[in-house]
């Protein structure tokens, strides 16, 4: 209690609540500019804040990446681009909301859930973080290994009707996850002598590619703009209103983001799509869902929001990040010398607490200017499909281009773009590639060494109790959804 | 149309085949512990691919959309005019973006972003309205420079003629 005190009053200096500030305007424009997620963000801030205090830079790239993750949800709604994999869910309902010209009420939706579902994450994560990083060291190889692959076939999972499609995708991305140097041997494969990819495929260059070059190919297709109405109805606070008349979505929603962020190497983009899964199952009209359903909206967003504390647990206290931003802002915390492990609570605690303090005043700070801003950048949808297309897919390529000054990066995300349009041109959809691509890395390590550990005996992955757990959620994950109409069959007595 | 968009995704998943055969064969000489995982997942993806094809043939009604996908407009019964004038928008702008990638590795941001919203401009938007198509590429990339490249200090690229 005595360092989270220390914490609040650290947070409280001006200088911290300018870098918070700064962190939560950039991060929104950030999130807001297609194709620049968290990732971009946090690695073009880097030179900013390197001459900072550790604690005051970690207040402005933690603002930064929490809100980047509501700019991101901005681009969802209005331009079917998630800025990040985190919000990729949001898109589902989202963009249908936006096409009906309720872009307003979505926008409502979206910040009402970034200050309830962070409030709640963050609640919970200020007492609870060292409890969860003991928890957490429960963790082994095998463990690892098995959560990854729960989170590829949840997602997998969540194609409904698909489940098979989702799994090749996501084979797809880990595949493509091999390519470079073997992180056990070090020996080159599936390079074809090609310098760029010998570090392995870039993830925010895919990324760019699968989300932003695929929905400007898209958009390009249409001759109107990207609502289709031409107007926009539907007020910022009729979101708002409509977000508290769902308290049972937003509870489930809450708590699938919390649980979901705890599990390390889960991330966001599993919690916003697992409670749209979960809100469709519960709803009395599932067929609303995918058509502009603002109960999607509210519940993606609620479980994103409440999820990225606790997906910050693990990249801090294990050092196993849950998503491609998380992973940067691991990169930060070891560049201001804080070493992520259990040990960071005992030695870099008012680091650590004013970070989290930080990150609960961010709530509020993105509800205010969501409430002011929102509104106006819902105007981006009236415009004409030949400026957004190009700018889209500037600002991502430019974005690309950035992270490694290489011409070569611009190359991989056109060639991720046409990968990810023609997957959604044949009925696949390219997130379970993009989140084995995200996992390949740690899947394969901790794969290796598992069968180290064991003498290369199999029965390590499942001689413990939580790779037990681990294997049934899989197995409930995959077989799930073709029980879902048998139970009802049996139970309705429908044939 | 259904029966096409499933010839379509068939089509894919054959293609498919080939890339996980693909990975598992390249595979073969690589170490031991480099080669077992990729192998292994490509074995799985191979045989899931499999199963999905067979899936596809056995199943009498076509394959439904997925509801991740982003645009079902395909699923959506078109006539022949509005496909043909999508496709050749598509063909458009993969021509428009791979002319300005062009320009963009000779000559670099400049003349790359200066194409790309031009050529959308003249090629999306209203011909007759070429001044201000002229004025909004301009006034774009300006934008665009000015808020990446001196207000965020992003490198912006430079082309090999300079």
């Amino acid at each position: 209690m005595d360092a989270l005190a220390q914490a609040i009053a650290f947070v409280l200096q001006w200088q911290n609540l300018a870098a918070l500030a700064g962190g939560t305007v950039y991060g929104i424009i950030i999130g807001v500019l297609p194709g620049l997620g968290p990732s971009a963000g946090m690695a073009l801030a880097i030179p900013l804040v390197m001459t900072w205090h550790p604690a005051t830079a970690l207040i402005f790239m933690g603002a930064l990446y929490k809100c980047s993750n509501y700019g991101g949800s901005l681009t969802a709604i209005l331009v079917n681009t998630p800025g990040d994999a985190s919000n990729a869910a949001t898109v589902l309902d989202g963009y249908p909301m936006c096409e009906r010209g309720r872009g307003g009420v979505a926008l409502g939706l979206s910040a009402t859930s970034a200050l309830v579902g962070g409030t709640i994450g963050m609640l919970c994560l200020i007492f609870a973080a060292p409890f969860l990083a003991d928890f957490a060291l429960e963790f082994g190889p095998a463990e690892y290994f098995l959560t990854a692959i729960l989170a590829l076939s949840l997602i997998a999972a969540v194609v409904q009707g698909a489940t098979i499609k989702g799994l090749i995708a996501a084979g797809l991305g880990l595949l493509l996850s091999t390519v470079g140097f073997d992180v056990i041997a070090g020996h080159l494969r599936y390079t074809f002598g090609w310098a760029p990819i010998e570090d392995g495929i870039p993830l925010i260059q895919a990324l760019v590619g699968l989300f932003a070059v695929t929905q400007a190919l898209v958009l390009a297709e249409s001759a109107s703009s990207i609502s289709r109405l031409a107007k926009l109805s539907g007020s910022f606070w009729e979101g708002v209103r409509t977000y508290f008349l769902h308290p049972v979505i937003v509870a489930r929603a809450a708590l699938i983001g919390l649980i979901v962020g705890v599990l390390p190497a889960v991330g966001q983009s599993s919690a916003g799509l697992l409670a749209w899964a979960d809100a469709k199952r519960a709803s009395r009209h599932p067929e609303t869902f995918g058509q502009g359903a603002p109960e999607g909206v509210l519940a993606s967003e609620t479980a994103t929001n409440a999820c990225m504390p606790g997906d910050l647990v693990c990249t801090i206290a294990l050092g196993v990040p849950g998503s491609v931003g998380a992973a940067v802002f691991l990169g930060v915390m070891i560049i201001f010398g804080i070493v992520p492990g259990p040990l960071v609570f005992v030695n870099n605690a008012e680091v650590i607490y004013s970070l989290f303090v930080a990150l609960f005043l961010t709530s509020f700070l993105v509800f205010i200017v969501g409430m002011t801003v929102a509104r106006r950048l819902a105007v981006v949808t009236l415009l004409p499909n030949n400026v957004i297309v190009p700018l889209i897919l500037v600002v991502s390529l430019l974005g690309s281009f950035a992270i490694r000054n290489e011409m070569a990066d611009v190359v991989i995300s056109l060639a991720f773009g046409a990968l990810g349009y023609v997957m959604l041109k044949r009925g696949f959809t390219p997130i379970p590639l993009l989140l084995g691509l995200v996992l390949g890395e740690m899947v394969e390590t901790n794969y290796h060494r598992a069968l180290l550990i064991s003498g290369g005996s199999y029965s390590i992955f499942y001689s413990s109790v939580i790779c037990k757990v681990l294997i049934l959620l899989t197995v409930l994950s995959l077989v799930g959804p073709y029980l879902g109409p048998f139970w009802r069959t049996l139970t309705q007595g429908e044939k | 149309m259904k029966e096409k968009f499933k010839s379509a995704e068939v089509w894919f998943k054959i293609v498919l085949l080939f890339v996980f055969s693909g990975f598992y064969v390249l595979a073969i000489p690589f170490p031991q512990d480099s080669r077992q995982f990729p192998q292994l997942l490509a074995a799985i993806s191979l045989a899931l691919t499999v199963i999905a094809l067979g899936m596809d043939f056995l199943r009498a009604q076509a394959v439904a959309g997925e509801i991740g996908d982003v645009d079902d407009t395909e699923l959506k019964v078109l006539d022949a005019g509005t496909r043909r004038a999508r496709r050749k928008r598509f063909y458009q702008a993969w021509a428009i973006l791979l002319v300005a990638t062009v320009a963009g590795v000779l000559g670099g941001f400049l003349f790359s972003t200066v194409l790309l919203f031009a050529g959308f401009g003249f090629a999306f938007g209203r011909r007759e309205n070429w001044v201000r198509n002229t004025i909004v590429a301009a006034a774009m990339t300006v934008l665009v420079y000015l808020v990446f490249g001196r207000i965020m200090a992003v490198p912006l690229f430079n082309g090999v003629l300079w």
